[in-house]
């Protein structure tokens, strides 16, 4: 047996621009320069400016997030998922990263109602749109969103590490039929793995809440 | 017994938090200047590090520090290391790097130059075992029972045999009654080499962990399935007093036995943050998990089984070869050969086995470890014995199950209760089998019906751990857990029965667990589904010291003995006076008063070091009741599951639905019948993966895994496994628990998945296929008459 | 070895089909078009490919969106699986494409995935995707066509240096439907056949389309010949979520009279590209869509297959979706 594997030097360093050269205090300097509103907690994924976006045209890297109905400006990294800018930057840990590669769902949340994958989603995709995650489901008063009450009922979670992802599918769904069949529900939800293997009590609070809500 | 709280449902404390996004895991946490620290894995199967380069990458802005083998306490052989020099399989971890950000870390790594010499690998135990094989690392090629390692080749003669799995020299070797005879009174014998296949546990959420150091404490937070026991754990790993630690893990994102204490790894963020002087997160990727996080181990091996006419299993001759990971690895070769003898049995039994190294990740306890693998092979054998003697599949599985008197293991020792054939029963009226089996191999076009039965087992309770209550001046019962929390929401279910020996309303309960802070008891980790039996144990016999306590203050202070009270509705009442009593409020008062063991002044002499801690933290608070367990246990404790399925296979894809499935538990009194319910079904998706889908895939000829992400690993989905399934529980209470209560968590996987073995071969005419998983492609060569692609004994393969 | 990190890399994200071609042109190679995402993210969360410059277009208008024209429809490059998948217009007309569309991953990657990424993406092959440097990646060995390379998802046809297959659900269908893919690039527009649109590994090992750096896809062109035509789409994968097929088959065809009058299919996860079984074509029309048509047209599909160590599998599983796709379209 052999191992003819070269791996050490398959990758040229002229990507390797603009490394983090800041140190947080850098940055948060930086954010109150500019004036931006970020949460107390905000950590910094890597690459300063450098000359990274510098090219005409290239993103800018404060923008304006809409998230769970209030709108934050936010330094963003070109090669930031939503999931990052969510759970490092706003301080939003109810979604989860199970794989960070699209093949778990636990960081499912809404963009404009749809559910997406936040941890394959660029954060500058979601630009001028709206995100609700987990935590924008209470209503104001604090209650719970029907979703999270029946999955309360039903015993929907196990460990609860899929929970939110589970959630947010639900949410999405009876956003757009609010009536859904159990075959249909199971469709639905279906980006969303969980290892515990509680699909049967989570199709069971998805029946529930549809039903609930009519 | 008519219990108020027991066998009740209830919304466990920490559900809403699940459902709202407030559980904290290990990942969830920030601390002021925390850095972020990524690690760098072998890309070679076995090599030596000669030189580590790191000079580029500390020259980069914003790296903060460098973690490698020599800077970490070193583990003893053949135990998993924290970091090594002398890298076992792809993916071993050499060293950490911390930065400022987790990018500018992963760019450092890829500035890092390794220097490695390639060493010889191998990924088949039985090439490892071939004369002149290869050994996996330098100390031998298997791992003995006194877990160390040693070199144990066999002959070429063992070998001579085609597609038969050779049994040479084994490491360990037991038998009980006359196997000979047993065999020479076989109307049928039937003698099958099998493969079961390695695969990851991959739980949900990756074994991320976040550390610092804040006045000489270490506040670590981790992912991992029990409380008290990785407290302990992690203190031995890091070399310090488990006093100075504090850990927390209220919430872990699923374990399934990987992260039943604290492993290796986890020692790395207290070790950088100690170095960088800065938080530490390590986020783990899933990649990462695939290579750290753990795998059940797969089995070659061979059996016999002699029948009689009847069914009986006469003799039964089992052996194992385990494949073990480069590392120190789990017990499941032995746990398959103690399984074997209960779940069916055999009225004589040899078991021989050999656990042996291969250059792939590290391994230990998967749901059910052993129990499950061999579940899957021996019921599908059962089918084809009876199908060959004219016999039903239900009533072979009738005659040889165990009950009260069976005996277990290599000691033949007893246990403490079994009601198989209770549980056999139920499944059948529930599922009707009788009419089920009618439709057995009906065609309807391509389309074929399959049906089968599985069993399971697993040993589900211990004892000799501490209990721990607290009743307040404010009237509340403070119930302390350090038993972790892997989702079953069983640290609360076990903690009613506190409540209800204390005629606690369940409102004026809390539950105390989730950070050592807390003061919490020495408990077994929730692992080996124990903790529904070992837990209402323990805090069974603490809320019995709470209740002398109070009798006690009470007989003191309103006069007569204690024996002349007890307790109703959150009070001490005299028996017959009931004017005379003393409310709990009260009662938690005057120990405050009375000090000594009355408010945790004094502490038993019994209990462990750290519940004696927990104890003087809480002195002066309330009425301690605290206790080792000290009940009576003799024998094993059974969990058994039994697994009904009827599936539809389509000949022409090698894809099959399952129609019905109905999951039998056999764990004594239940305690949470909503609980248990979701534990038989979320372990019958298990094992369904467990059956048909999940797999470790390596290339031999480089040592590569082609299996590592959740996609590649397949875990069932929603779409793979019935929408509704049903489940029944035989509910007789075991006479060595307080409140009848036992495990389950286990077998409830290994059931379904050897019934959905059992189905896939009855749909196929009865075809044994000597493999799990038995994946779409085999069903296919089967089906179509083809041979397969794989040798008969070949691991790591499709 | 898998990184799961993303390096730096610059973002454009130009509103104008124009635009994007300009900056496409820049940066040639070191440019990246990113639709969806859906398998852009993995090559960069593994550091296997990076780009200098990623250039999102999905804030082309002109790219979204599906069209009736005079001749067929015509579906942007940017319009999502889930679109497709939910289209009236398409689930009436052209069902084969909604079927194929809807067994694509899962409902979130089908809601970010478009169906221009989902033809253009890359394969599957766990070593090239491992990062190895074979010769898709540019090397010059094959990991998996070895002894005994791991291979069980690899070709049964095709196989000329590289034995990787096409991933895609929906290539299939777009050869079944005899659908145009519209080309642009500085030099202006194209249209090729879908089946043109593919290449294996003789044409160049190093790409799965035709595209070369500075081409984006724009549109897909169905034309109106197969119409309300009977179809069959049918992907066998061990997951029904997440897995990519094993093999998959889509079939449009028309009835005369009992008798085939007219017919394509295609099958993936057996060629580097979705093979058109045009001798399976040619052995039904004719004939009746019935069993033993189908028992013939199953046998004409695998002559001249090749199987490697572990994918022989494929062949009755082949045969099998072909026999269902004459039998029950
Ligand atoms: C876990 C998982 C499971 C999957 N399962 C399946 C499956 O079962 N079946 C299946 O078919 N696919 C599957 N995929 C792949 C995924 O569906 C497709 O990759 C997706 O449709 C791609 O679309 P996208 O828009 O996200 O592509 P992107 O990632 O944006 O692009 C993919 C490639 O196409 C190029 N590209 C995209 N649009 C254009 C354009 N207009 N012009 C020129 N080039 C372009 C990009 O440069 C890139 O190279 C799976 C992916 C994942 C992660
Ligand atoms: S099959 Fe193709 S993609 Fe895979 S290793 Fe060989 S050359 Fe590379
Ligand atoms: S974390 Fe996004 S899909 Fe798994
Ligand atoms: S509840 Fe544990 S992964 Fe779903």
């Amino acid at each position: 047996m052999n191992t003819n594997l070269s791996r050490e030097v398959v990758f040229s360093d002229d990507a390797a621009m603009g490394r983090a050269g800041m140190s947080r205090r850098d940055f948060i300097k930086g954010i109150i320069a500019t004036g931006a509103s970020i949460s107390a907690m905000g950590y910094v994924f890597g690459g300063c400016a450098g000359d990274m976006g510098s090219a005409p045209g290239a993103v800018e890297r404060l923008i304006s997030l809409n998230v769970n109905g209030r709108v934050r400006r936010v330094d963003v990294l070109p090669q930031e998922t939503l999931a990052m800018t969510l759970r490092y930057k706003l301080g939003l840990t109810g979604t989860k990263l199970g794989c960070d590669r699209g093949e778990c769902g636990a960081c499912t949340v809404l963009v404009d109602d749809v559910a997406m994958y936040s941890c394959s989603t660029l954060t500058h995709r979601v630009r001028g749109r709206s995100v609700v995650t987990v935590e924008g489901l209470e209503g104001e008063d604090g209650a719970l969103h029907p979703v999270q009450r029946a999955f309360i009922e039903e015993l929907g979670p196990q460990c609860g590490f899929c929970t939110p992802g589970q959630v947010m599918s639900a949410v999405a769904l009876l956003e757009i039929n609010p009536n859904p069949t159990r075959e249909e529900a199971r469709i639905a939800m279906s980006g969303n793995l969980c290892r515990c293997g509680a699909y049967d009590n989570y199709l069971n609070s998805v029946m529930r809440a549809a039903k609930e809500a009519s | 017994m008519a219990y108020q709280l027991i066998g009740k449902n209830f919304t466990p404390p920490d559900v809403a938090a699940k459902v709202t996004g407030k559980a904290k895991y290990a990942e969830d946490f920030r601390a002021e200047g925390m850095v972020f620290c990524r690690l760098l894995l072998s890309t070679m199967p076995r090599a030596r590090v000669r030189n580590i380069d790191v000079s580029e990458a500390m020259k980069m802005k914003g790296v903060v520090g460098i973690l490698t083998a020599d800077d970490v306490p070193e583990q003893n052989a053949p135990n998993n290391p924290i970091l090594t020099n002398n890298p076992h399989y792809v993916g071993d971890p050499i060293l950490a790097v911390a930065a400022l950000d987790e990018q500018t870390a992963q760019d450092a790594i890829d500035k890092i130059a390794i220097d490695y010499e390639p060493l010889p690998f191998t990924l088949d135990p039985l090439e490892s075992l071939y004369p002149g094989g290869t050994n996996a690392r330098e100390d031998g090629n298997i791992r003995n029972r006194r877990s160390g390692s040693e070199t144990i080749k066999w002959t070429a003669g063992d070998f001579v045999e085609k597609d038969v799995c050779p049994t040479g020299k084994p490491a360990t070797e037991w038998s009980y009654g006359e196997v000979d005879q047993g065999f020479e009174n076989a109307k049928l014998i039937v003698d099958e080499s099998f493969v079961t296949a390695n695969n990851p546990h991959h739980s949900m959420e990756p074994r991320s962990c976040m550390a610092l150091w804040q006045n000489g404490k270490c506040f670590v937070y981790g992912a991992t399935q029990s409380q008290s026991r990785p407290t302990r754990d992690l203190a031995r790993l890091l070399d310090m007093d488990s006093e100075d630690l504090v850990y927390i893990a209220e919430y872990c994102g699923g374990g399934f036995g990987s992260k039943g204490t604290a492993y290796p790894v986890m020692a790395i963020p207290p070790l950088m943050s100690k170095k960088v002087g800065r938080p530490v997160m390590m986020r783990i990727s899933r990649a990462e998990e695939y290579f750290i996080g753990s795998a059940r181990h797969g089995f070659q091996g061979r059996i016999r089984i002699g029948f009689l006419g009847n069914g009986r299993i006469s003799a039964l001759d089992m052996y194992i070869i385990q494949e073990n990971g480069a590392y120190r690895g789990g017990g499941d070769w032995t746990a398959a050969g103690d399984a074997v003898s209960l779940v069916y049995t055999p009225q004589a039994m040899r078991f021989r086995g050999i656990p042996v190294y291969t250059n792939t990740p590290i391994r230990g306890a998967q749901r059910g470890p052993g129990q499950n693998q061999i579940a899957c092979v021996v019921e599908p054998l059962l089918d084809k014995a009876a199908e060959e003697l004219g016999l039903d599949q239900l009533a072979v599985r009738r005659i040889n199950a165990p009950d009260n008197d069976s005996k277990y293991g290599r000691r033949q020792g007893p246990v403490t209760s079994v009601y198989m054939r209770e549980a056999l029963d139920k499944g059948d009226e529930a599922f009707d089998w009788a009419g089920k089996k009618q439709k057995s191999r009906q065609k309807s076009g391509s389309k074929v019906i399959g049906v089968g039965i599985g069993q399971a087992y697993h040993a589900a309770g211990s004892n000799g751990y501490d209990g721990l209550v607290r009743l307040t001046p404010e009237g509340k019962l403070h119930i302390h857990s350090g038993v972790g929390n892997l989702g079953t929401f069983s640290h609360t279910a076990t903690s009613r029965v506190a409540a209800e020996v204390l005629t606690c309303k369940w409102e004026n309960c809390v539950i105390e667990r989730g950070d050592s802070r807390r003061h919490l008891p020495w408990n077994h980790a929730q692992w080996g589904s124990n903790t529904s039996f070992t837990m209402t144990r323990t805090n069974y016999v603490a809320a019995m010291d709470a209740k002398n306590k109070l009798l006690e203050i009470t007989a003191k202070d309103l006069g007569g003995s204690p024996d002349d009270y007890d307790l109703s509705d959150e009070r001490v009442v005299h028996k017959t006076d009931k004017s005379k009593s003393l409310g709990f409020a009260d009662a938690a008062k005057r120990a405050i008063e009375l000090g000594g063991k009355y408010d945790g002044h004094e502490a038993p002499e019994d209990i462990h070091d750290m519940t004696k801690a927990s104890v003087a933290g809480l002195a002066g608070t309330g009425l301690i009741g605290v206790a080792k367990d000290n009940l009576k246990r003799e024998g094993v404790v059974p969990a058994m599951a039994v697994g009904f399925i009827e599936i539809e296979l389509d000949l022409e894809t090698g894809k099959y639905e399952i129609l019905d499935y109905v999951g039998v538990a056999e764990c004594g009194t239940v305690l949470h019948p909503q609980g248990l319910e979701t534990q038989i079904k979320g372990g019958a998706v298990m094992g369904f993966g467990l059956a048909a889908l999940e797999r470790y895939v390596y290339d031999p000829q480089n040592g590569l895994p082609a299996n590592m992400g959740l996609y590649q690993c397949k875990p069932p989905s929603y779409l793979d496994v019935p929408s509704e399934m049903k489940t029944e529980v035989v509910d007789i209470a075991d006479p060595q628990n307080p409140v009848g209560a036992k495990g389950i968590g286990e077998p409830v996987q290994g059931c379904a998945a050897a019934a959905l073995l059992c189905a896939i071969s009855d749909a196929l005419d009865g075809h044994y296929f000597n493999r799990m998983p038995v994946t779409t492609d085999h069903i296919v060569n089967a089906a179509a008459g083809r041979e397969q692609s794989y040798k008969v004994l070949q691991v790591n393969t499709v | 070895m898998l990184r799961d990190m993303m390096a730096n890399f610059e973002l454009y994200q130009p509103t104008a089909i124009d635009h994007a071609l300009n900056l496409m042109n820049r940066y040639g190679d070191d440019g990246w078009v990113l639709a969806g995402g859906q398998d852009s993210f993995d090559w960069f969360k593994d550091r296997a490919k990076k780009p200098r410059a990623v250039i999102d277009i999905n804030g082309i208008d002109d790219l979204h969106g599906i069209r009736e024209t005079a001749d067929g429809i015509e579906i942007g490059a940017l319009t999502t699986l889930t679109e497709i998948e939910t289209s009236a217009l398409i689930k009436e007309k052209y069902g084969v494409l909604a079927d194929a569309a809807r067994h694509v991953a899962s409902p979130q990657i089908r809601n970010a995935g478009t169906i221009g990424g989902n033809v253009c993406q890359d394969t599957r092959c766990w070593y090239y995707r491992y990062g190895l440097d074979c010769y898709r990646a540019g090397g010059n060995t094959c990991y998996a066509d070895t002894p005994e390379g791991i291979d069980r998802e690899h070709c049964l046809f095709g196989a000329d240096r590289c034995i990787a297959v096409s991933p895609s659900d929906t290539a299939p269908a777009l050869v079944a439907l005899d659908a145009r893919m519209v080309v642009v690039n500085g030099d202006g527009e194209k249209e090729v056949q879908a089946e043109d649109f593919f290449i294996g590994p003789d044409v160049d090992i190093m790409r799965m389309t035709i595209l070369q750096p500075g081409d984006l896809l724009k549109s897909i062109v169905i034309p109106n010949t197969w119409a309300g035509a009977r179809f069959y789409f049918e992907k066998v994968a061990e997951r029904n979520t997440w897995d990519f097929a094993l093999v998959n088959i889509a079939a449009a065809m028309k009835v005369d009279n009992n008798a085939i009058s007219d017919i394509r299919i295609a099958c993936g996860g057996v060629a580097c590209v979705p093979l058109r079984l045009t001798v399976v074509e040619e052995v039904v029309k004719g004939s009746p869509p019935n069993g033993a048509s189908a028992d013939l047209a199953a046998s004409a599909a695998t002559r001249g297959a090749t199987p490697l160590n572990y994918n022989g599998f494929k062949i009755p599983l082949m045969e099998s979706l072909v026999k269902r796709a004459i039998r029950e379209s």
